[in-house]
């Protein structure tokens, strides 16, 4: 028989994996973490950052919005998004591993590909609202002298994040599913927030040297600016979104690649 | 429908699968092995989970591992448990219908018929952390047959089932054998296999020690070299009757548990003699273990003869 011969395949059956099985996997992995232990993680990473912007606006008042914007785009671009995609894209495979249903999904005939993509769409749709909920508190904290265009540029900015560092961390837990969290810590540490503050090639390497310089184009904060041209260099706003672009779509692309064809262990022998 | 050349899975250093090579038509077969003995790796490497190291695996012609299209065309009901708790079956088995690439209508019948099939309907909804270990082995095997596979494949597919629950798989499996689907049903219990094929194909240490029907492999076994053991207060008055007997190889005295190994060339043949003597002798012996009774034994003559120790 032809392999790919669909003469056998039971009728009614679609060859090609579509947009809409994805979102059912979206679906279902919404169902799934509607449990009280997530609800509770999604409000302490949209209630930190809140807190210490509610911390520092009773101590200072707002004079200037640089530093305000400075603190909130550390708080949720880079630290809340990174540390919601860690809990939630890293694991996508690593979870069904260890909790042994990855064999389920891995029978499918594109589920290997099609569960990783819908994974990166919930985790990414996931830290994404909790962003935009503490942004939207912190924007409201702030008052006056934040306003829309202040919202606008750092919800930009935090979905560019989630796009970008959960492709990031899909790639990372596809090829380090054993070790998946210790693996992307590192690599965060290092990379994302070591190598992006040095002042040489290497940091146009990492996410954040991206959205840092998009943060330095996509406003007129003096201190945003003074730290590009100290540590980011100065690159016009396409740069560094056809970079993110880049970036997201081979990661993403390697991650397919790598969990399609890799041998991962499914189940011990007589289920022991 | 399933053919392995010389198949081999090496997992480092350690050997999972050794040089395995048959070709098996459509049709129900039991595959049979103790825990370890490669039965999961041999799953795995039919339904592309695993690639062989060596030799080559084909599924309706097909190597499962590059054209996973081959697996709408397969069920697996593997031995681990599934564990999403706040999850309902129907949602569950929906889900993974839906993954095969059906319509999101078709996914919805199919997933109930298959639930109904397994005797779910009434919990389809519950989430599955209210469901017992049986319930979950049942939603396993609706979600392995709700596509409709030609061939389905089971692990260990009693684990944590009551006896009602058995007997309410064994007829559904032996309803799917009689519409003449194909099934690999792998366990280490063989009259819960018997009662559902007569073919079946014996594995042990990553080999496939012998296959055939139930008949087959109890002539396999009758002729294969075994230990078998006497216990009683008179085993002792057996022994120079036994020493004297050519088809005995080796003898093992125990006085204080009143046992006596006996190492048999050709089992059939003693056995015969061995009933008689004991009779004639009026000789109090209250077990007699052989390889039948116990399956590693079993296991292990035919891995002697597997490997050439035993002529």
């Amino acid at each position: 028989m032809n392999p790919v011969d669909t003469a056998k395949i039971p009728g009614g059956v679609s060859r090609f994996l579509s947009a809409g099985t994805m979102l059912d996997v979206v679906r279902f992995e919404l169902t799934r973490s509607m449990t009280a232990s997530r609800i509770a993680i999604w409000c302490v990473l949209v209630l930190f950052p809140v807190m210490i912007i509610g911390l520092l606006r009773v101590q200072i008042t707002v004079e200037q919005i640089d530093p305000w914007g400075l603190a909130t785009y550390f708080l949720i671009p880079e630290v809340l998004c990174l540390l919601g995609l860690l809990l939630w894209a890293t694991p996508a495979v690593s979870t069904e591993l260890e909790g042994q249903t990855w064999i389920h999904l891995a029978m499918r005939p594109g589920g290997r590909t099609t569960v990783l993509l819908g994974k990166y769409v919930t985790a990414v749709a996931w830290t994404f609202s909790a962003a935009v909920v503490s942004l939207t508190v912190c924007t409201i904290l702030i008052g006056n002298a934040a306003g829309v265009s202040f919202w606008l540029v750092l919800a930009g900015l935090a979905l560019l994040s989630c796009v970008a560092h959960g492709a990031l961390y899909v790639l990372i837990g596809v090829l380090f599913y054993r070790r998946t969290m210790v693996a992307a810590v590192i690599y965060t540490l290092v990379v994302e927030f070591g190598l992006s503050f040095v002042p040489a090639v290497v940091n146009r390497l990492t996410i954040n040297y991206r959205l840092r310089g998009l943060l330095a184009e996509g406003t007129d904060w003096r201190g945003v600016r003074s730290l590009a041209e100290a540590t980011l260099g100065i690159e016009p706003m396409h740069h560094h979104l056809i970079a993110l672009t880049l970036v997201t779509t081979t990661f993403l692309a390697a991650a397919a690649w790598r969990v399609r064809a890799a041998e991962f262990p499914t189940q011990a022998d007589g289920g022991a | 429908m399933i053919q392995l050349t010389h198949v081999s899975k090496l997992y480092g250093r350690v050997i999972g699968v050794n040089d395995m090579h048959c070709r098996l038509p459509a049709g129900p077969y039991g595959l049979i092995g103790p825990n370890g003995s490669g039965k999961t790796t041999l799953i795995n490497l039919l339904t592309g989970q695993l690639r062989p190291t060596m030799g080559q695996v084909r599924v309706f012609g097909t190597d499962p591992a590059k054209h996973r299209g081959v697996l709408r065309r397969i069920g697996l009901c593997p031995a681990t448990d599934v564990l999403y708790p706040n999850v309902t079956a129907k949602d569950w088995v929906r889900f993974l219908v839906r993954l095969h690439g059906f319509s999101v209508q078709d996914a919805h019948s199919r997933s109930e018929t298959a639930l109904e099939r397994v005797g779910l309907k009434d919990s389809m909804d519950r989430p599955m952390g209210d469901y017992s270990l049986g319930m979950r082995q049942r939603a396993k095997l609706a979600q392995a047959i709700a596509h409709d596979p030609e061939l389905l494949i089971l692990d260990e597919p009693y684990n944590g089932l009551d006896p009602l629950g058995r007997y309410e798989m064994t007829e559904l499996l032996k309803a799917w054998t009689a519409q003449g689907r194909s099934l690999l049903f792998a366990g280490h219990v063989l009259h819960e296999i018997e009662s559902i094929t007569r073919s079946f194909l014996l594995i042990h240490g990553g080999r496939l020690l012998a296959s055939g029907t139930a008949d087959e492999i109890d002539s396999i076994v009758a002729e294969t070299p075994q230990e078998v053991e006497l216990i009683g207060p008179d085993v002792g008055r057996l022994v120079s009757r036994l020493a004297e007997h050519p088809s005995v190889s080796r003898l093992n005295l125990r006085v204080d548990t009143h046992s006596l190994k006996i190492g048999v060339k050709d089992p059939a043949s003693l056995f015969g003699r061995l009933t008689t003597w004991i009779a004639d002798d009026g000789l109090r012996i209250d077990q007699f273990n052989t390889a039948d009774g116990d399956l590693s034994a079993m296991f292990a003559a035919l891995l002697r003869r597997h490997r050439g120790e035993l002529s």
